[in-house]
């Protein structure tokens, strides 16, 4: 009885001890955005990428101000005008334990942009080069013409395992059979809308994962996020809500970290349909195709209100598609100004004097104040005469629709509110995607939910990516953006400002990409 | 939420009698009179009259339309109780909320909303609920038996669980938000109806009818609908209150109304996220206005049940 008793003592004593050194190195973080899905390839959106950089490694790692460092390449470069060579990282395991090399390399570029029912599709950095093998270790990959972003591009597509198979479906990865990447971390569990398990790989090549193991819960309430912070059930949160900088800032053990994103928030406008679903008032006409009724709409938006009553100072007023400063911005472009009256002159010139009837389709949990921004936005356009209604919707509902919810797969709706953060960290990411012309084979225009479709703009965007020289370059990207934003492809608000706040012993690394990804969180 | 406690109560409540009138008084005065024996309860009916008229002329009493976004200006977004808009004309009594609207104005159309959905969605489940009860009731058998299943069904699942799915499938808007909470309201008055029609039926009245060869509808409408309302009025006064606080659930979870027209619950449910920051007139406000409806709706149902209850009479 005795001898028994000691024993269990003894025994919950290491449990004890076990349990302790348990939670020293488990971290809960909260997030505001869950993934729309596991599958790295499936959806080109923040939330999913900022998660499977966790888990997968990309051939070359942006670090948090986007500046390129190796990955599975440990060097690469161009080898002619239209051939990049990419020098694969030796010894990599997978989380399987299964060896890396050239063929999940090919494997991977074969599957990210042919995903079926992808709602923004890799294809976007991937459509228009041609992999090729070498030796174990070494990629070539070939354009048609020179290529300069080719680094870039390919930081953005995680790099899966070959032995899932060809025929892996999104529904593999969402359920954990197929989640096999060499990142620092490896995939444990996804329960949707609850959490995401993660543990560390003990084997990463890099720098080893700061923490045994996470979790990650979805927490899209702004007030219920801050207080699972404060109250310590989670130890960090990300998407702090910008009410609630202030508070958090005087609360004793929780550090803020904020920094710039290159993501701006746009107005995306219908310019293919002549009847135009969610217009009214126009007898059937498309106003948003006519340049004074999209200038109009600019003028009547108060871009310093929306910052200052809306984001409460924490966001900068956009003039175009990235902050002035990242690669390829415009040095011209401001953001336009206020000017409610000539805004109402400018509908009356184009025929609407007593305005028209459009309803505004967003988000309410993808951005910073999303649905806040679309009531705002709202209010202005109703004030000049364009009587606005307002329908935000959760973004697993939103995205889809907005990209192909119509008929024939047609983007549904006349005038969105939406986001874009540059993958690439420079202004061709935009252009290609939102203002190009809509090209599913080519990858163009991928999130070009308007189908604005100017040729001009089009050979800037093409000349720019196959120029190599960097000045060149970012001349031809500052053009194809003056004419865009002159002709109001987009209609551009403001770039993101992303605050994380953690709890004592921990520190993020703001990232520029906005990411929430566990490689910039450290002990302290 | 009351609305089972109420349901499950009421059958046994229910007057076995109807009530005879007393020759010597008129029954509106004798009702009058014996409601006015509670204080409570007529302090309860001032301030729902109260609610009621506000509600009624919120267009023409509130300093702003807080549906029409061309009259509110984000510019005004959070100000305090008390504080001017940056022109320095208006005052903002209750302040504002996060979209510069004002929250005195947003709490009297809120009412109207809350009211409007709560009472005529009561009135479609009530007359609906009544109807089917009486068929019920009448033909007995098979018909009754299935009817009451369904109503057993219905009232087996949570009142919010069937609203919140038939948004998801149906949408938002105010018309959709009465859909749902008739749906979920209807069972309460089918199965209130069924129980006191059940006893009408073995009536004599009913017998002597039916031997005078008279329709069935005229028998059931004319003759039994009559002698069932009592317990009718008590249930609809407290289905309305917990229509209105379902309707303000719903709000509050994002899936009611549309956000330009927020309701009590969406109003509450904006200002929740600025509780931790100190700007509690966003949700503590429109909160209030809720409880004090509610509050007084349940206390005028409460002693029209007493008054109707023969068996409690004094």
């Amino acid at each position: 009885m005795r001898r028994s008793l000691k024993f269990g003592a003894a025994l919950g004593a290491t449990l004890l001890l076990a349990a302790g050194a348990a939670r020293a190195d488990d971290v809960k973080i909260g997030i505001y955005s869950e993934p729309s899905a596991m599958d790295p390839h499936y959806h080109n959106l923040g939330p999913n990428n900022s998660f499977s950089s966790n888990i997968y490694d990309a051939l070359i790692i942006q670090d948090e101000n986007q500046n390129l460092t190796p990955g599975l390449a440990m060097s690469w470069e161009p080898v002619s005008d239209l051939v990049w060579e990419f020098k694969l990282r030796k010894g990599v395991k997978f989380h399987d334990g299964s060896d890396f090399n050239a063929d999940d390399v090919m494997f991977t570029s074969e599957r990210a942009p042919n995903v079926p029912n992808s709602p923004s599709s890799f294809g976007t950095y991937l459509k228009g080069k041609t992999f090729s093998k070498v030796d174990d270790f070494t990629i070539r990959v070939t354009t048609e013409r020179p290529y300069p972003l080719m680094p870039v591009d390919l930081s953005t597509v995680s790099i899966i395992s070959s032995d899932v198979g060809a025929d892996v479906k999104t529904a593999d990865f969402n359920a954990g059979p197929a989640m096999i990447g060499t990142g620092p971390y490896k995939f444990v569990e996804w329960l949707p809308s609850d959490r995401i398990v993660l543990v560390k790989n003990e084997d990463y090549w890099g720098e080893k994962a700061a923490f045994d193991k996470v979790t990650m819960k979805p927490i899209k309430s702004n007030p219920t996020r801050v207080a699972a912070l404060l109250s310590g059930d989670v130890d960090m949160i990300d998407s702090v809500p910008t009410a609630d900088i202030e508070t958090l800032k005087k609360t004793d053990g929780v550090t803020l970290a904020s920094g710039i994103s290159n993501r701006v928030i746009y107005l995306h406008m219908d310019r293919f349909r002549d009847n135009s679903p969610f217009i009214t008032g126009t007898d059937g006409k498309n106003p948003l195709k006519d340049l004074r009724v999209r200038q109009a709409i600019s003028m009547a938006i108060n871009r310093d209100a929306i910052v200052s009553r809306v984001m409460e100072g924490i966001a900068i007023p956009a003039g175009q598609l990235l902050p002035p400063g990242f690669f390829g911005t415009s040095d011209k472009l401001k953001p336009q100004a206020y000017n409610p009256k000539r805004a109402k002159e400018l509908l009356a010139e184009a025929g609407y004097p007593n305005g028209f009837g459009l309803t505004i389709h967003g988000p309410n949990d993808r951005y910073i104040n999303d649905a806040k921004i679309a009531q705002a936005i709202g209010q202005m356009l109703t004030r000049v005469g364009i009587k606005t209604q307002i329908e935000t919707m959760p973004k697993s509902v939103y995205f889809r629709s907005a990209s192909r919810g119509g008929p024939n797969g047609e983007p549904k709706y006349s005038f969105i509110l939406v986001g874009w953060g540059s993958g690439t960290g420079e202004a061709s990411s935009p252009l290609k995607s939102l203002v190009h012309t809509h090209n599913k084979e080519l990858g163009f225009g991928a999130s070009n939910r308007g189908r604005y479709s100017n040729p001009k703009t089009d050979k800037l965007i093409e000349d720019a990516l196959a120029t190599v020289d960097d000045t060149k370059r970012a001349a031809l990207l500052a053009e194809a953006t003056e004419i865009a934003i002159s002709d109001l492809a987009v209609i551009p608000l403001h770039y993101q400002v992303n605050t994380w706040a953690t709890t004592k012993g921990l520190k993020y690394l703001p990232r520029t990409d906005e990411r929430t990804s566990l490689r910039s969180l450290k002990k302290q | 939420m009351s609305i089972d406690s109420e349901a499950a109560n009421l059958p046994a409540n229910l007057p076995i009698e109807a009530p005879v009138p007393e020759k010597a008084e008129h029954p509106f005065r004798r009702f009058t009179s014996q409601y006015c024996h509670s204080a409570v309860a007529v302090m309860g009916l001032i301030v729902l009259v109260a609610i009621v008229l506000v509600a009624l002329l919120a267009p023409w009493i509130s300093p702003q339309n807080p549906y029409d976004l061309g009259q509110i200006d984000v510019m005004d977004a959070r100000l305090a109780p008390g504080e001017t808009d940056f022109t320095g004309e208006k005052v903002y009594m209750l302040g504002t909320d996060d979209q510069g609207r004002d929250m005195l104005s947003a709490i009297f159309y809120g009412l109207r909303i809350s009211l409007t959905v709560g009472v005529i969605s009561g009135l479609i489940a009530l007359s609906i609920g009544a109807a089917i009860g009486l068929l019920a009731a009448f033909y007995g058998g098979r018909i009754d038996a299935f009817i009451m299943r369904i109503v057993d069904l219905q009232l087996s699942f949570p009142a919010i669980l069937i609203a919140l799915m038939l948004l998801a499938a149906l949408g938002r808007g105010v018309d959709k938000t009465m859909i749902a909470l008739v749906a979920v309201q209807w069972a309460y008055y089918a199965r209130t109806v069924r129980a006191t029609a059940l006893v009408e039926r073995q009536k004599e009245y009913i017998s002597a009818a039916t031997c005078l060869g008279l329709g069935r509808a005229r028998i059931i409408f004319r003759h039994m609908l009559p002698n069932v309302v009592a317990p009718l009025i008590v249930v609809g006064a407290v289905q309305t209150a917990s229509a209105i606080s379902l309707e303000a659930t719903l709000s509050f979870l994002g899936i009611g109304l549309p956000v330009t027209e927020p309701s009590l619950g969406l109003l509450i449910a904006n200002g929740f996220e600025y509780m931790l920051t100190g700007k509690y007139w966003i949700s503590v406000f429109p909160g209030l206005a809720l409880l004090v409806t509610i509050v007084s709706i349940n206390l005028v149902g409460d002693q029209l049940r007493d008054v109707l209850n023969p068996r409690l009479s004094r």
